[in-house]
């Protein structure tokens, strides 16, 4: 019973933090900030799934946590590769009409 | 309950505490620091150190099970891909932002940087009596 009330009490705390990334990634001005927030959410949700898989007594459910890590580890990579791929196309939509000479960022920095 | 069942339930709940101590730092240092490549620094905090000290406490309080060792897994797993996923998103960062220099300080090139550490590392040394 005392288990119990512990992991609730974890569980309340652990959903007010996640509703404050939530507004982190509302408010983010850039979008790493975003990606930033949205790991930090994964983070948090995969702590409140084991703590669900105790609280229930399933064991299966930290092998979905396990799931959980693995695929938001996974659209972070994805993403942020696809964001990069997006941004080069538009510099060089930007730049194409005029004269194609070097840009001001080298490709050593990237 | 006996002896063993409470010191089990109070070591279990300190290392729980501290991670959500860890966790409230880390949403804190996220609201408090103001561009990307310095919020990251609070947030691989709670991905490593935060998630590894409250899965502990949950194994602390289930024994010695498969379920205590998928989280040990989950725990393990996390260690390797946070500062993979930091890396992606500074570089993702770095690529899209036009005018990073008015953030932090931009090397163009690694000779210029090399000459600065090299400048900077006989200044701290010529200084010195020894």
């Amino acid at each position: 019973m005392l288990y119990h009330y512990i992991y609730i009490t974890t569980l309340i705390i652990l959903g007010i933090m996640l509703f404050a990334c939530l507004i982190r990634a509302v408010k983010g001005p850039r979008i790493a900030d975003r990606l930033v927030s949205v790991n930090m959410m994964g983070t948090m949700v995969i702590v409140m799934i084991s703590i669900l898989a105790l609280m229930l007594d399933e064991g299966f459910l930290v092998d979905v946590s396990l799931v959980y890590a693995m695929i938001s580890f996974l659209a972070v990579v994805v993403l942020s590769k696809v964001y990069i791929g997006i941004y080069e196309e538009k510099r060089y939509q930007a730049k194409e009409p005029h004269n194609n000479d070097e840009g001001g960022m080298s490709d050593g920095s990237l | 309950m006996g002896v063993y069942e409470w010191i089990r339930l109070i070591i279990g709940s300190v290392f729980l505490i501290c991670g959500l101590v860890i966790f409230f730092t880390e949403i804190f240092g996220v609201f408090h620091l103001d561009y990307v490549l310095n919020r990251m620094h609070a947030t691989a905090m709670g991905d490593t150190l935060g998630i590894a000290s409250c899965l502990l406490g949950l194994i602390i309080f289930s024994g010695f099970n498969f379920t205590s060792l998928k989280m040990l897994l989950i725990v393990i797993f996390l260690w390797f891909a946070s500062p993979v996923s930091s890396h992606v998103l500074a570089r993702l960062e770095v690529a899209t932002n036009d005018n990073l220099s008015a953030r932090c300080k931009v090397y163009t090139d690694l000779e210029t940087l090399e000459a600065e550490l090299a400048r900077e590392h006989t200044k701290e040394t010529g200084g010195e009596p020894s």
